[in-house]
């Protein structure tokens, strides 16, 4: 039970902190957040946190009971293994894998939105209540993608599908918000606002863990032997997809790091190499079917690896700020943003099912 | 090695030095001065015997003498900077206090008088290493380039003995050496580099300035500022507390003191805190050194040059002060102008109140700016131009305008205090023209150093009087196009001293060349804010310093030229 006396030090630590709060009203929940506060549970934040994990859990049971009520839309076939020649068994354990991979890149990319648009928004205070929604929607997100990551079954699931669809959708919403947002303030679509009103592009990375994670379900649902998605070769259609989604990427990153003024010389790092995976890509795209793609699978590799590496270096730009991280609950909310970077890693993993699809086998890394 | 920002970079001092009193005890000696970025810790600095004859003693740290003894040292002269001022730790020795930061003013007596009197101190001159760059609001704007041709181009004011193309790569050099903080694109003038480092946030109070400037149909633009919006080595990015003009206690300001000055140091120089020097010493009509004050005691300073930069008070002062059988009307004087033509700057300002919370401290003081009025040169009924900013006073300065411009007191003072919080303001940096009876000279009454109080007089013109109204006027309309209400004017606040030892093209009409080198004493130069015969409508430091940095690279030439003994 902590004495008046033991909190004391806390209460001086909350005040130099709401002192420096940049730019205005200092954030009431700021105040309330301190480890020690008994209020935690009523916390606006904590009950959130819940709503966001109920929403997942429920959406992960659902997920499972529809794929048990019996066979997904559009007649998808459930693997049987080992029996039966009207299917090969080869290209349905290519098509499962790939969708799994597709899943553990929109798992990322959703987890990247929810920490990132949790902590965003945070830092907005939940000024607008529609601030609330990603937060809710990347947790559904995750649950759906996380269960079919876990699911070795090469068929769909309604209710996953219907997730990641909501997960696009809410993105684009998103998207139109944050340009609304720029939009509106002095000066316009300057680069002042990009820089410092809602970022532009943040919310689209929700649409693109929607984008792979409804392309997993119709893999899982594609004839195993020549998987096509809207009615051309699934391996193509992915792999361009994902260079573009790694281009949008590079182009926010882009922006948030000359912002930056790119005052570290790793900061190019983002803007340099998944250019040059998004090449990498489209050039698989054209090789032949079956042709070994073992450049672009490293360059994905190397890209997810950045994507990584990316949150120790933000980490480092928290040290940087005014207090380093001896003043964190300032610094990671001001500092460069912890959960961002992983989304380079998510589409990189898109790109990775992308190959598995046009080597037409399964990769063992 | 270590890691830029990790370790003893931060705010709140825990740990002091017992009888550590930067304002009594100088704090570079023994070797070593003070490491301004890191708490506690020291670098090795190269000190001089007063005998060794050094290549360059610099009167003045400041944004001048501060940027002049680093390129100086860097290019290989031996070089003693000396500053009355303190020695600060900003991590350890600033507070958010307004009233304690006075401590970094220069407040020693000085007498004011004429039509005008100037008010001296916060808000025109420093003291410490670092000088007045220590607690300045960091604006950095060049000049406009016709500007330095004023008289032919613009029929007012004097040419400059300085081509605007060479001061703009100087310009470049200064906002790349202290990393200025600006826009992507500047709406006016000739295209210039991009600045290193981008614009900060804008905070309410620049955005009731772009949204005036909206309805008037002028552009605007997020301010150049030097104070870094990303981190640069041991400087964090600003934290927007708005402390600015009271110190910068986190060093995202790139002041003199945590830019040039740990470059002069590591070049080699000495710099002397708490050296106030009160005489320059001649032979031959050479200077040979300058007597000052450490310690408790006098001292001599031999060296084969003398730069005077302590700013366009006290470096008349200095000149005039020094006096003796060779030069009885003082130093550099043959013209008789040292001293005369001494400029400032209008800083008026209109104020309202507005529905929405605006707290215009939060964040550096002025982050919006309009430049309309420097590059329009139509529809004006006088000569010159002017800028204006977005404002952030901090409570005390606020108060004592209320009490003092707004003339409020007890209930009706107490209550427009209480609109703190929505109020935002607009403030005028203008030109103001020279005039020969605005002048620094020396009285009769002496200081604690035993030297002559200078005694500033100062009075407006007739076309200073016409640019005020136009600018309060349009300000005006500024602020209520952008919502404002219950609007009132600040008409008297003036800034930033110049001209006292303006350069020019010939003896007869400059004190110094445009190498800021002396007519009359080839061996004695003058290097800060005192050199302006003309002061544009922007703010003075990023022009003091283009032009230290050019002084520096033609003392290097001059010396290759052989003319060693002189440079
Ligand atoms: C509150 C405030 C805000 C400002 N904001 C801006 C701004 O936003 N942008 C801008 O461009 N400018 C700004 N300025 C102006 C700017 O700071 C000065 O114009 C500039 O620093 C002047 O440079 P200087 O080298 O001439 O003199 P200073 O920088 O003042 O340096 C002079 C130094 O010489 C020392 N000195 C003087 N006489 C002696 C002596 N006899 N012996 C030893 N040492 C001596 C003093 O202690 C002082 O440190 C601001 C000034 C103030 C006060
Ligand atoms: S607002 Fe920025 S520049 Fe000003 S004192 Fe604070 S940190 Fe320094």
């Amino acid at each position: 039970m902590p004495m008046p006396s033991s909190r004391a030090p806390h209460l001086r630590e909350r005040h130099r902190s709401s002192a420096d709060a940049a730019g205005g009203v200092v954030p009431p929940t700021l105040r309330r957040a301190s480890p020690l506060c008994l209020e935690l549970p009523g916390h606006p934040v904590a009950t959130l946190a819940l709503a966001a994990a109920g929403a997942g859990l429920l959406t992960w049971l659902a997920a499972g009971r529809s794929k048990r009520a019996g066979p997904a839309s559009q007649g998808g076939r459930q693997a049987l293994p080992d029996r039966g020649r009207s299917y090969g068994s080869r290209g349905a354990e290519v098509t499962a894998s790939a969708a799994q991979r597709l899943n553990h890149a929109s798992s990322m990319l959703a987890a990247s939105v929810l920490f990132d648009s949790g902590l965003e928004h945070y830092r907005g205070q939940f000024f607008n209540r529609a601030m609330y929604t990603p937060i809710v929607v990347s947790s559904i997100t995750l649950a759906s993608s996380l269960h079919g990551a876990g699911d070795t079954d090469p068929g769909s699931s309604r209710v996953r599908h219907a997730a990641q669809a909501l997960a696009g959708l809410t993105g684009l919403v998103g998207f139109g918000f944050h340009a609304w947002n720029v939009g509106k303030r002095e000066g316009g679509y300057s680069f002042q606002n990009l820089f410092y009103a809602a970022p532009i592009g943040a919310p689209m990375a929700l649409t693109l863990a929607g984008i792979l994670g409804v392309v997993a379900e119709r893999v899982r649902d594609a004839d195993p032997d020549a998987p096509e998605l809207a009615g051309l070769p699934a391996g193509k259609v992915l792999a361009l997809a994902t260079a573009g989604m790694l281009l949008g990427t590079t182009a926010e990153a882009g922006l948030l790091h000359f912002r930056g003024a790119f005052q570290n010389p790793a900061m190019l790092l983002p803007v340099t190499l998944p250019p040059l995976g998004a090449a990498a890509l489209a050039l698989a795209a054209t090789r032949a079917p079956g042709a070994s793609q073992t450049e672009a699978k490293a360059a994905m590799w190397a890209v997810s690896a950045m994507g990584i590496i990316g949150v120790a270096f933000h980490a480092y730009g928290v040290a940087r700020m005014m207090g380093g991280w001896g003043n964190w609950r300032q610094n990671l909310i001001d500092g460069p943003p912890l959960p961002a970077p992983p989304s380079f890693s998510g589409v990189a993993l898109g790109g990775l099912a992308a190959l598995e699809l046009l080597e037409r086998h399964r990769s063992r890394f | 090695m270590r890691l830029s920002g990790t370790g003893t970079a931060a705010d709140n001092p825990s740990r002091g030095t017992p009888a550590d009193d930067p304002m009594h005890r100088p704090r570079a000696v023994d070797g070593r001065a003070p490491d301004v970025m890191r708490r506690g810790e020291w670098v090795p600095m190269r000190q001089f015997r007063d005998e060794e004859e050094v290549d360059f003693v610099i009167v003045g740290t400041g944004a001048g003498g501060g940027t002049l003894a680093c390129r100086l040292a860097e290019h290989g002269f031996t070089v003693a900077a000396l500053d009355a001022g303190p020695y600060w730790r900003p991590l350890e020795d600033f507070a958010s206090d307004e009233m304690h930061q006075s401590k970094l003013y220069w407040t020693d007596e000085r007498i004011v008088d004429g039509e005008n009197p100037l008010q001296m101190g916060s808000n025109n001159s420093g003291k410490s290493v670092g000088g007045s760059t220590v607690h300045y609001a960091m604006v950095a704007l060049r000049f406009r380039p016709e500007w330095f041709k004023s008289r032919t181009l613009l029929g007012y004011g004097a040419d400059w003995p300085l081509d605007w193309r060479e001061m703009w790569s100087y310009y470049d050099q200064v906002e790349d050496d202290l990393k200025i903080s600006g826009p992507v694109t500047y709406p006016w003038g000739p295209k210039r580099p991009r600045y290193r480092y981008r614009a900060h946030e804008l905070n309410a109070a620049a955005k009731v300035l772009a949204r005036g400037a909206e309805a008037m149909g002028i552009d605007w633009t997020p301010t150049p500022l030097a104070t870094v919006s990303a981190p640069r080595g041991d400087s964090p990015p600003c934290v927007y507390r708005g402390f600015c003009t009271v110190g910068c206690s986190t060093n995202a300001k790139q002041s003199v003191l945590v830019t040039y000055l740990p470059r002069a140091l590591a070049a080699g120089a000495e710099i002397r805190d708490l050296a106030m020097v009160g005489r320059i010493e001649t032979k031959d009509g050479r200077a040979t050194g300058v007597h000052y004050f450490r310690d408790g005691r006098w001292r001599f300073q031999r060296a084969r040059n003398v730069v005077v930069a302590g700013y366009a008070i006290e470096t008349p002062r200095l000149l005039l002060m020094s006096a003796n059988r060779e030069f009885p009307d003082g130093l550099a004087n043959s013209s008789g102008l040292v001293g005369k033509n001494l400029i400032v700057q209008g800083n008026q300002a209109v104020w309202g109140d507005f529905e929405e919370e605006i707290r215009s401290y939060k964040g550096p003081p002025s982050l919006a700016v309009t430049e309309h009025w420097n590059y329009e040169d139509r529809g004006k009924d006088f000569h010159g131009g002017y800028c204006y900013m977005s404002q952030g006073p901090l409570p005390t300065l606020w108060g004592s305008t209320q009490a003092g411009a707004h003339g409020l007191w007890g209930e009706a003072l107490v209550s427009e205090m209480q609109r703190y919080n929505h109020v935002a303001g607009l403030k005028i940096v203008s030109e103001y023209l020279a005039q020969e009876r605005n002048r620094v000279t020396l009285s009769d009454e002496t200081d604690q150093y035993g030297l002559p109080i200078p005694r500033i007089t100062y009075s407006w013109c007739d076309n200073d009087k016409a640019l005020n109204r136009h600018g309060l006027d349009f300000m005006g309309q500024a602020l209520a196009a952008a919502g404002g209400r219950n609007i009132w004017e600040q008409g008297d606040d003036t800034n930033h001293l110049y001209g006292t030892a303006r350069m020019g093209h010939d003896s007869k009409t400059s004190v110094v060349n445009g190498d800021c080198r002396s007519w009359d004493i080839p061996n004695l130069w003058v290097c800060d804010g005192s050199v302006f015969p003309t002061t544009g409508g922007v703010n003075p430091s990023l022009t003091i310093q283009a032009i230290a940095l050019r002084t520096a690279d033609r003392i290097r030439a001059m010396a290759r030229g052989g003319d060693r003994r002189d440079a």
